[in-house]
């Protein structure tokens, strides 16, 4: 047998354009398989130049699914150009960043459960690739696909209050935020009037967890085992209790046993951590400085998040976390499918988070911008959807940006999601004689099931058709698919 | 004010894409003309969720520029749910949101598109000369014929 290539790209239903190499030796077995990220447009240069003011509303342009992450995480960063630490900003600015913050996090992990991973869930792997999609979902279940979409709009409309529109909105000023919120934009989200409201969003939140549950019962074989590996996991923590934290906190990693690695002030990122570059791809492969490039890498997510915090500070989603925990006898758990699990916890927590901050008289106060000593530098993390979110800028004493660093959640799920796909490939395509599109699609599976937001990592968008080409050893095409 | 029963008019688009913003225009000037703002809504792009917004709606227009060459500078046609859906976060064509509201919500409002051309797509606000002409056409003949008929 010759020596041959498959190239999938790129890579469906997840934000961006990825492609897919995997490469197989005379044997027919996978030699290697890689994701490279062929996007590139390079934010971090041309937003050299500009005031630090405009860096908030700016880098939102990376994305049009979550660009609230990565105005709050600027937002962050640019309160320290202006000598205001997140401690001192007024509890009203914190609490409605915050509840701007929860409703990206809701309405992005609603959309991926919903539009992206359902039908993997619901019509399984080895359906068809025209079944794999939300209208079949819809078809299918009818109630998901309205509560789906149902609660994706909660978010969104948490979002449009806040900043003003749904997509590229503005909330957060230097130093605070500038406007507050009024009686009737919180009856709105608690009155259940208009749309379903904060307690619903609790309650469908709840139901879409026990859809998990069983549908892990049902299922575990293939759920445990689906591009399982070990691997250290990193994300925010609260400060004093250890509790996730998803707008500001400590980071922590621990390895796949629960050994702690680094539990360090957010801010001192930068003397823990290096960026690797390979020539295959745009996207970056960040890594622990002191455990080096082949054991320093961590997912972030979800499933990492849950993972690094000690506990969860709402009830309902503690409850749901220690469940999860049982499962894997409190241990980190490295099953990559769980991400679903962890992820719909998540929403619960949020949706809880959301009600605590809707039922409080603080979130209308007048207090909203801080001021201080300006500095030149800032640097601003959190947690976005898909992961820990990192934002650092550099400004001269004009206020210009001179230098500015963004490691995105993808970005850190790069090695990840690499080895995802050599876990999949090595299961799914040693000794094939035929290539088949269920086999395709489950290598997408592992990349979908981090959220990969490529458009962020590298800040572009692509286009969506899946091609598949296979080479032979000397690189010429001898077959080539397009679904 | 004039009165859109029921009818939902939705411009597809971004302003700072020079004539991409020519359906963000139609509906400024239907605004400017006394139409209800309730009843129009712009969109960078269709998205699953504006299943549901349609839903409540008899009658559906989407506005949106084109590359192609249209006869008189636009076109209007009627549209019918898509017998296949594909998908993608970025972008979902108006007649897979209409077979997205009739599988979701048992509704199948009655929709139109209108095409208006367009020529330039660089970073810059503002229709190019020919885009304008062909928005003031495509105007006149939806205030002269078509919202006549609309409300009738």
């Amino acid at each position: 047998m010759n020596k041959r290539k498959i190239v999938i790209e790129p890579v469906t239903r997840v934000e961006g354009h990825g492609k897919v190499t995997i490469k197989m030796n005379e044997n027919g077995e996978v030699d290697d398989a890689f994701l490279h990220i062929v996007e590139f447009r390079g934010f971090e240069k041309f937003i050299q130049g500009h005031p630090y003011w405009e860096a908030p509303v700016l880098v939102q342009r990376l994305c049009g699914i979550c660009p609230v992450s990565h105005h709050i995480a600027a937002a962050k960063a640019i309160d320290q150009l202006v000598g205001v630490d997140p401690e001192n900003l007024s509890p009203t600015a914190t609490k409605l960043r915050k509840l701007l913050h929860y409703g990206q996090v809701f309405q992005s992990h609603s959309l991926h459960f919903f539009y992206l991973a359902s039908p993997d869930l619901l019509f399984g792997i080895n359906a068809p690739a025209e079944k794999r999609n939300i209208v079949a979902v819809a078809e299918s279940n009818q109630e998901l696909a309205k509560k789906g979409i149902l609660m994706r709009k909660f978010g969104q409309e948490i979002i449009k209050a806040l900043a003003g529109k749904k997509i590229h909105g503005i909330l957060a000023v230097p130093g605070g935020v500038h406007k507050t919120f009024t009686k009737e934009e919180r009856e709105y989200f608690l009155d259940g009037k208009q749309i379903p409201n904060v307690d619903t969003m609790i309650e469908w939140s709840k139901e879409i967890i026990d859809f998990m549950k069983t549908y892990h019962t049902d299922n575990a074989e293939w759920i445990d085992n689906f591009a399982k590996y070990p691997s250290n996991h990193l994300g925010l923590v609260d400060q004093e209790t250890g509790a996730l934290e998803l707008y500001d906190g400590r980071l922590r990693s621990v390895d796949s046993e629960g050994n702690e690695l680094l539990n360090i002030e957010d801010i001192e990122y930068s003397y823990h951590f290096k960026e690797a570059v390979e020539p295959w791809s745009y996207l970056k492969f960040p890594y622990m400085t002191k455990y080096g490039r082949e054991k320093g890498w961590n997912r972030v997510g979800p499933l990492a998040r849950l993972n690094t915090c000690s506990h969860i500070n709402t009830p309902l989603a503690e409850i749901e976390r220690q469940i999860f925990k049982l499962y894997t006898q409190n241990k980190p758990n490295n099953m990559t499918m769980h991400t679903h699990w962890a992820r719909l916890i998540e929403m619960l927590h949020c949706a809880e988070l959301m009600k605590e901050l809707l039922l409080d008289d603080e979130l209308m106060g007048d207090d909203l911008v801080r001021e201080g000593t300006p500095r030149n530098k800032g640097i601003g993390i959190i947690e976005a959807p898909r992961g820990t979110l990192i934002h650092e800028y550099h400004t001269d004493d004009k206020g210009l940006i001179t230098k500015c660093n963004l490691i995105v959640s993808t970005t850190h799920n790069n090695e990840a999601m690499n080895r995802g796909v050599r876990s999949v490939a090595q299961n799914v395509l040693n000794n094939k004689p035929e290539i088949t599109e269920p086999m395709l699609n489950q290598i997408e599976i592992a990349i979908r099931a981090y959220d990969p937001c490529l458009s962020c990592a590298t800040h572009a968008l692509g286009q969506m058709p899946l091609i598949v080409q296979l080479e032979d050893s000397k690189g010429n095409i001898i077959d080539e698919k397009v679904r | 004010m004039k009165k859109l029963d029921k009818t939902l008019i939705i411009g597809i688009g971004n302003n700072t894409r020079k004539d991409d913003g020519l359906g963000w225009c139609f509906l400024d000037i239907l605004e400017e003309k006394g139409y209800n703002s309730d009843n129009l809504l712009c969109k960078y792009q269709l998205m699953v969720e504006d299943a549901e917004i349609i839903a409540d709606y008899n009658t559906v227009i989407f506005i949106d520029a084109c590359k192609n060459q249209l006869k008189n500078g636009f076109l209007i046609e009627e549209i019918f749910p898509a017998e296949q859906v594909t998908f993608s976060t970025h972008a979902v064509p108006p007649n897979q949101i209409l077979n997205l509201c009739e599988t979701i919500y048992n509704k199948t409002p009655k929709a139109y598109v209108i095409k208006i051309e367009g020529f330039k797509w660089n970073i810059e606000i503002g229709l190019s000369e020919q885009a304008t002409q062909n928005l003031n056409n495509a105007l006149n003949h939806f205030e002269q014929y078509f919202f006549s008929e609309l409300v009738n």
